[in-house]
């Protein structure tokens, strides 16, 4: 087991020296390890859109679920909205957006999402930080039980990324890792 | 101290091995092709004209892939990324396009940090309370460790309104003996005159982007929204071609050429200046 060890921590600070070694660029190989971290906040974000989208939720809960969600995002990020009717975009703070959609009059919603995403190129910005976006699809359904009225639409989200490398210490050791904090959200609707 | 190593070991040849993963999981809709078909992003028409992704997207491929730059993959590509449905792109022009663009000897390719590409911007402020169509006309620039889209030129009609230098008979004009004068006459275009502008050289051309940023900081002019965006490209030898953004239903949708133009002598300045003025 002394051997494995052995052979875990060499593997290990060989990664760390690498990702020094590499400085600020992004390798593909690391490209894809940043689209996964990319793709699994934007899918906790679409988990925590449809909590608190559904009736089913708790006020309670989904002020909590607001919150986490609202973690997920750089500070000042907005969402953008327009629909087909309405091309101008209008502004929310991701709170205000995520409020709206609490508050919807439906006495059913069902948030769902497309088995479909894309995920840019990241490029780097002045300050040094990777700016991406990724786009993923939503499909949202709402009812109304009294008037029998029922609401469909799809939505187009862009999704901006930053990607920031960051350190932290384990064990006393500084290991450098790449974050990802999601930022301001274009919806578009969508004609599907 | 082992524990600890491996969760960190594991969390890192996670991360790196990761492959792409979706949204998708079951029960949840299935795109019917339509999504995947579209150009989703500007960066995916980039990477569809050079052939820098899989047919699927979701592959990015670089240099030394074997499908990079893929000469048969860049034409199929390069098919579907027209507006099929409403632009007026003839046939023959885009085949000439395909056929220059994917020349064996010197295929041509777009670059997202090169200039002669730019985007126009169509926007509302709010002028003395009023609500205003502004363009405004973006482009892409190096700046500190990376890359940002600056503001480049601006068209707001109030603001040409107000400049509109006389011609012939009707523009008054300091005399060329004023000198002798030490140009006392200039009283008369300063006070006398509401079209200052008048006494300007032939190339005089009013700085719109300077007065609309000073009428920005006096307050005059407030941000609203964004109505819509597009982006003009120069960067193929010769040719011209208009991107828009496409939402409706169908396969043929997202970011696609709208308008293709092969440019003869001269032609790109008038594009430019057509582009500019919004005539």
């Amino acid at each position: 087991m002394k051997k494995y060890i052995q052979l875990f921590l060499l593997l290990f600070f060989a990664t760390t020296v690498v990702s020094v070694a590499q400085s600020d660029n992004i390798s593909p190989a690391r490209k894809q390890a940043i689209d996964s971290l990319a793709l699994e906040k934007v899918k906790d974000l679409s988990k925590y859109i449809s909590i608190i989208g559904s009736k089913e939720t708790q006020f309670s809960e989904a002020n909590r679920v607001m919150d986490r969600a609202e973690e997920l995002f750089a500070p000042d990020a907005e969402m953008g909205v327009s629909s087909l009717s309405r091309r101008e975009i209008a502004y929310y703070k991701v709170r205000r957006y995520f409020e709206r959609l609490m508050a919807l009059n439906y006495d059913r919603v069902n948030i769902t999402w497309y088995d479909i995403h894309y995920i840019s190129d990241l490029e780097r910005q002045p300050d040094g930080k990777y700016v991406g976006v990724v786009t993923v699809y939503q499909r949202f359904e709402g009812t109304s039980l009294e008037s029998g009225l029922n609401y469909r639409d799809t939505t187009k989200k862009d999704i901006t990324i930053y990607v920031e490398k960051k350190q932290t210490q384990i064990a006393g050791r500084t290991i450098e890792f790449w974050d990802v904090m999601l930022g301001d959200i274009r919806v578009t609707e969508t004609s599907a | 101290m082992r524990k600890l190593i491996l969760l960190v070991l594991v969390t890192i040849l996670s991360l790196e091995l990761a492959p792409g993963q979706g949204l998708y999981s079951p029960g949840q809709p299935k795109d019917d092709g339509r999504f995947a078909a579209s150009t989703k992003q500007v960066n995916q028409f980039f990477r569809r004209f050079n052939a820098e992704e899989s047919v699927e997207g979701d592959k990015r491929y670089y240099e030394g892939d074997p499908l990079y730059r893929d000469r048969e993959l860049r034409g199929k590509f390069i098919s579907i990324l027209f507006d099929n449905e409403t632009s007026s792109v003839d046939s023959e022009t885009k085949k000439q396009f395909l056929n220059e663009i994917l020349s064996e000897n010197y295929p041509q390719y777009i670059h997202f940090h090169r200039e002669d590409w730019f985007a126009e911007v169509s926007a509302i402020f709010t002028y003395k309370g009023k609500r205003e169509d502004v363009t405004l006309f973006l482009k892409i620039q190096p700046e500190g460790l990376g890359y940002e889209w600056v503001i480049d030129k601006v068209v707001f009609e109030p603001f040409k309104d107000i400049f509109k230098k006389p011609e012939g008979d009707s523009k008054g004009f300091l005399h060329p003996l004023s000198h002798e004068l030490g140009f006392m006459n200039l009283r008369k275009a300063f006070q006398d005159s509401d079209t200052p502008e008048a006494y300007t050289p032939k190339e005089y051309s009013p700085d719109y982007l300077t007065l609309f940023l000073y009428e920005m900081k006096k307050g005059s002019i407030k941000f609203e929204t964004i109505n819509d965006v597009k982006f003009h490209f120069f960067q193929i030898n010769n040719w011209y071609f208009e991107l828009n953004q496409f939402n409706r239903p169908g396969f043929n949708t997202g970011w696609l050429i709208g308008n293709l133009v092969r440019l003869k002598p001269g032609d790109k300045e008038s594009i430019l200046r057509y582009i500019y003025d919004q005539k």
